[in-house]
């Protein structure tokens, strides 16, 4: 047992967390230089800068068109994401494993906090599969991952609840410890290649599909042209 | 197409996997990278990276001087592959010396602090100005892709033989200088290899090398992209090694028996089974296979030929750099898989910006076909996944970073984790004091240590409260603990808690909220006191209160502990001057029953560190 934890902690752990920074990057570099293809190769070179800027950012901001479309969804996600982002960044006992690791270390949040941020993502993931199960306009869109995702990233923070708030024996505690970094590094591994990369592709995403959707300015004329209703209005 | 692509795809995987090592060697340096020690400082990375490459990248002076100076235009086909290897290769040269240097950001000081009487000076200032001279030989290839730079190209073209002249004089010089580099050790060299001539060896065998390599790199790179092979060229080369190696075998034994050293070749010493193999393979072979007509024209000959020859002048270069060295210096060295994978990433980043190069710029007379923007190719799924990567030139660029990303997380994990961190001093782990009434305290166990009378610093008058003040902590259900239980490490300090022992089954199998107070952050300030549970930790009257978990160093506690009390003690008892000086207790002279041991133990000196000097008259007038 305590081999296998050894192995997650190193060897495994720096295996996936660094797939998970260096697919990062790849994705957003092998994307930025595809769009930047893309932008050459348009002959017309202007594109909508304040629109796709004022679209990237509405994306950030809670109160978007989805929201009022569906806001008991959008209320849900936009909780889930904030303990899911805070908690593992900011949790005092993984800013103590940086420190001790690479002599690193930053502003923690209080024990209060991270528990309650942990038990409400718990329970906004739950929400979130059970609308996506029930809900039909959903379901017409969804892939397996999409149902799966909410489930395996609510293992860690399970885990970690049942680590930090209560008191299990020390063999349970090693056994749930080792699921939670197993967990995790699973986690860290898909990101890159799933949807959850997202999370540095968001800001390209409008960008690239306005340039995508972006027709030549002489494309009116060969469409025209093509349809035999040269001059006419497309 | 497929053999380019699977070879680039192998390539990134390494260069990866190097990238991963790479990183490492420099936040972590060198111990945790090599296997590298004092006795022997110079090992794969100078062999192979530097010596050898410097070597093999000779084909750019070799075929530079046969085409221009010579003015044999047959070999126009092959001078831009030559330079083209011969500017990368010397890149590599410079970034892999840059892996091995301790203090690399001081490269430059070379430029600036001159140290005439310095071969490597020498050699510094001849590969940069000779790096130089290869980007200016070579920069008119990818200009000519852009019209804009006509001018810059017309200019440098201009100057194209001055250019080849001071390439020529210029690897003239550094090729044979690496080899003036070891005329400094000759007692740590091999005999076999050492020489006085050893820069006019090295110099010759660079010649012969950069025709072999000039050689098998034409040889790979046409079976690469299957193109009709330059055999006629290849031929002619190889005809030429004939001759230059022919030299080479002639002076290297000329010279072993001028020295009376030509004996050593049959000493059946490994050095001498080491020599006789690298000659084979980097001559011998050789010069039979190339001299023959038939196999000199057929593809299994040349193929052959030119790979000894690389490959046993890399030899050379290796066995000359460090591993005929052993012998003198009694070191054991086996390069670690960091320091291959390095050497292999160096090799394969070259690899790559030459595949890139042959395949962007006028360098073969007839480009080859681009593999990965064919467009005529049509749509082909990745065999895996199923999915249509985009056209060649995407998804190659996305199965090329794939395998970067992969390798260098594999490369990162596949690192030994106690390497990465500082390990610090090097624990030295106490041995006890040992004896009865007198004890004889050796921690570092070097046979240099105190008599420690032990029954005379017992204070019979104050009975028990004597003993606290020395013992000043026990271990649990113990008495009177000796100072080595805790303090275990001689020079650093040592945890005296175990975290994982209290929550290990085999331990005290006790569960976190047992010490950590639930609710609270689980660190040392919230966690349950030692003496909360071991009720019989501290005695009572102790002096000392530990605070923290850690034992300092054996060393500087015995020091505190004796010293401040010898000090008090001799301001108090004035007919003992002599209680807080050093000598009273680190005595020179052994006790009687080490004396024999020590000094009439002719080893003796090889073992302890600190060489025990003869009995001498006490001075005493040291202070303390």
């Amino acid at each position: 047992m305590d081999g296998f934890l050894a192995f997650a902690q190193g060897p495994l752990f720096r295996f996936c967390f660094l797939i998970m920074v260096l697919g990062l990057a790849r994705i957003l570099l092998l994307d930025l230089y595809g769009a930047y293809e893309a932008y050459r190769r348009a002959g017309d070179k202007v594109l909508p800068w304040p629109l796709i800027a004022r679209r990237t950012l509405q994306w950030f901001v809670p109160v978007n068109r989805v929201f009022r479309n569906r806001p008991l969804y959008s209320i849900l996600s936009i909780a889930f994401h904030v303990g899911l982002l805070l908690v593992p960044l900011f949790l005092f006992a993984h800013v103590q494993l940086w420190q001790k690791a690479v002599g690193v270390s930053w502003p923690t949040l209080p024990k209060a906090v991270a528990d309650w941020l942990t038990a409400g993502t718990i329970v906004f993931a739950f929400a979130l599969f059970v609308g996506r199960l029930f809900s039909r306009p959903s379901s017409f869109l969804s892939r397996k991952q999409d149902y799966l995702w909410p489930l395996l990233l609510s293992v860690p923070f399970v885990t970690g609840f049942l680590c930090t708030n209560v008191g299990l024996a020390p063999g349970t505690y090693r056994t749930i410890m080792l699921i939670h970094i197993l967990a995790a590094e699973l986690v860290f591994v898909l990101i890159p290649f799933t949807k959850i990369a997202h999370c540095v592709l968001l800001p390209l995403s409008q960008f690239i599909s306005t340039l995508a959707w972006k027709f030549p300015a002489e494309t009116d004329d060969a469409v025209g042209t093509t349809l035999n209703k040269k001059g006419a209005p497309v | 197409m497929n053999r380019v692509q699977n070879t680039k795809l192998i390539l990134w995987l390494i260069a990866g996997l190097a990238a991963a090592v790479g990183v490492t060697r420099f936040i972590f340096g060198l111990g945790a990278t090599t296997n590298l020690t004092d006795a022997t400082p110079w090992g794969l990375w100078i062999g192979f990276d530097v010596m050898a490459g410097v070597a093999l990248a000779g084909g750019g002076f070799v075929i530079t001087a046969i085409f221009y100076i010579m003015k044999r235009e047959e070999f126009h086909p092959l001078v831009k592959p030559a330079v083209l290897t011969a500017f990368l290769g010397y890149i590599a040269v410079v970034f892999g010396l840059m892996f091995d240097l301790g203090l690399p950001w001081n490269i430059w000081h070379m430029i600036i602090f001159w140290n005439p009487h310095s071969p490597l000076f020498e050699v510094g200032w001849c590969v940069m100005l000779y790096t130089t001279v290869l980007l200016l030989e070579f920069s008119p290839v990818p200009l000519e892709e852009f019209s804009r730079y006509a001018k810059i190209r017309a200019f440098l073209m201009r100057f194209r033989f001055p250019l080849v002249l001071l390439g020529i004089m210029l690897s003239t010089l550094h090729q044979s200088s690496l080899g003036s580099l070891f005329l400094i050790m000759p007692f740590k060299l091999h005999p076999l290899w050492y020489s006085e001539i050893l820069p006019v060896l090295f110099f010759i065998s660079a010649a012969a090398l950069g025709l072999m390599m000039v050689s098998f790199e034409s040889l790979v790179s046409h079976w690469l992209y299957r193109r009709k092979p330059e055999t006629h060229l290849v031929a002619k080369l190889g005809k030429a090694a004939v001759w230059v190696l022919g030299i080479y075998l002639a002076v290297k034994m000329a010279e072993l028996v001028w020295s009376g050293e030509f004996g050593l070749i049959f000493a059946g010493t490994w050095e001498s089974y080491l020599f006789i193999a690298e000659l084979m393979i980097s001559v011998i072979i050789p010069i039979i296979i190339f001299s023959i007509p038939r196999t000199r024209n057929s593809a299994a000959g040349q193929w052959a030929g030119s790979a000894l020859v690389v490959f046993g002048m890399i030899f050379n270069r290796i066995n000359v750099g460090g591993l005929t060295m052993l012998r003198a210096t009694g070191d054991t060295y086996v390069p670690s898989w960091t320091e291959i994978i390095i050497s292999l990433g160096v090799v394969s980043a070259a690899a790559l910006a030459f595949l890139f190069a042959i395949e962007k710029f006028h360098i073969w007379e007839q480009r080859p076909r681009h593999p990965e923007t064919d467009k005529h190719a049509g749509a082909s799924f990745d065999h895996t996944s199923e999915v249509w990567l985009g056209e060649p030139v995407v998804s190659a660029r996305t199965k090329y970073s794939l395998a970067f990303i992969m390798s260098f997380a594999l490369g990162f994990a596949l690192l030994p984790g106690h390497k990465l961190e500082s390990k610090g001093i090097e624990t030295v782990v106490v041995e006890k004091a040992r004896g009865g009434d007198t004890l004889y305290i050796d921690g570092n166990h070097d046979g240099y240590g105190v008599l420690f009378n032990h029954a005379a610093h017992i204070d019979t008058t104050r009975g028990r409260e004597s003993c606290v003040s020395c013992h000043h902590m026990n271990k649990p259900l113990d008495r009177e603990t000796g100072c080595w239980e805790c303090h275990r490490a001689m020079y650093t300090a040592t945890d005296m808690f175990g975290h994982d022992r209290h929550g290990s089954a085999q331990g005290a199998g006790l569960a976190c909220g047992e010490c950590h107070t639930p609710g609270l952050e689980r660190q040392r300030s919230t966690a349950k006191q030692c003496d909360a549970c071991h009720l019989d930790l501290i005695p009572p009257g102790s002096p000392i209160i530990a605070d923290g978990y850690l034992a300092p160093a054996y060393v500087d506690i015995l020091h505190q502990q004796c010293i401040t009390c010898h000090r008090e003690q001799a301001a108090l008892q004035a007919d003992k001057p002599d209680l807080a000086l050093c000598a009273t207790c680190h005595e020179t002279v052994p006790p009687e029953y080490l004396q024999a041991a020590v000094w009439d133990n002719p080893r003796a000196a090889e073992f302890n560190r600190v060489v025990l000097p003869g009995p001498v008259e006490q001075t005493g007038a040291d202070d303390e």
